[in-house]
């Protein structure tokens, strides 16, 4: 499915079932390293690849609050126009830093007024892991 | 020391209780920039009034950043010798940021509760930011689960 134009009524053609179109993130370490400063998440694991290894991990990573509003980026994006009223996010792997993501997300329900959908959103790594499950509610703005 | 010792007396006990200094419009966009948000009703002020929130609003997300002073009470901080991990986040998303709005985060511990997958047990403390703005509304919850590995045969410390 195509992404849907602020002019038209985004929540119309929806249905359940419907699949948003695969977005490609690269995360850049320059990318995670600047949200994390953004958000005063300035911890070694998360900008830089030698303090992340002296903790153990296998270099810089990405914090989960950024996979989580990379998900809310996409939604918003596959729906503009709507406003995200929940969203719910599991962190099942870690989201390293280098690699290339997909975010990927579908309609799982539609209210009956036609105000609201549920989705599904889910963030792989280039393996095709689900590093971030996620639940989200969208309205009509 | 684990999460199952955590007494439930500190379930919905305030911790921690901050106010942060007014939002700018500034600080808005440099967020909505950061994430990669290419939307102008995110980014232009002059687009964001002619835009459904009538204008700039902060993109949702930007609530993780306000995640009070302390990260979690004492009573947990003495259970996290174990370790523990970031298992994931639910955000319900209520009044929007505006600039000009001066937010206070408020935390508590939400729920304590234990899993059992395939690996095992698992333990689960949630804790819970409530951010209002200066007129009272909500503006968001944000819980915030931490996960433990369970040792066997443990009950909960009630």
């Amino acid at each position: 499915m195509s992404d849907h134009r602020r002019e038209a009524d985004p929540f119309a053609s929806l249905e359940a079932g419907d699949e948003f179109a695969v977005r490609s993130i690269m995360l850049d370490k320059a990318f995670v390293r600047d949200y994390a400063c953004a958000i005063d998440m300035n911890f070694g694991r998360f900008t830089d690849d030698e303090a992340a290894r002296a903790e153990g991990l296998p270099g810089q990573i990405t914090p989960g609050n950024m996979t989580l509003a990379l998900l809310g980026r996409c939604l918003l994006e596959w729906v503009p126009g709507a406003s995200l009223k929940r969203l719910g996010t599991t962190f099942r792997g870690l989201a390293l830093t280098g690699t290339s993501v997909q975010v990927n997300g579908t309609v799982t329900e539609r209210s009956e007024d036609g105000r609201s959908i549920e989705c599904d959103v889910w963030m792989e790594g280039p393996e095709g892991d689900r590093w971030v499950i996620g639940t989200a509610t969208l309205v009509r703005a | 020391m684990a999460f199952a010792d955590i007494p439930r007396s500190v379930l919905g006990q305030e911790y921690d209780r901050l106010s942060y200094p007014e939002v700018t419009a500034e600080e808005l966009i440099h967020y909505a920039r950061k994430l990669g948000v290419t939307d102008p009703i995110y980014l232009d002020e002059e687009a964001a009034r002619r835009g459904p929130n009538h204008g700039l609003v902060a993109f949702p997300t930007y609530v993780v950043k306000l995640r009070g002073g302390k990260m979690m009470p004492p009573e947990v901080v003495k259970e996290m010798s174990r370790g523990g991990f970031d298992a994931g986040k639910d955000i319900e998303f209520h009044a929007p940021i505006r600039p000009g709005d001066t937010l206070t985060a408020r935390s508590t511990i939400f729920d304590i509760y234990e899993k059992t997958g395939r690996t095992g047990s698992m333990w689960f403390v949630v804790f819970r930011t409530t951010i209002e703005n200066q007129r009272g509304e909500l503006v968001a919850n944000v819980d915030s689960r931490i996960m433990q590995r369970g040792r066997s045969g443990e009950e909960p410390n009630r």
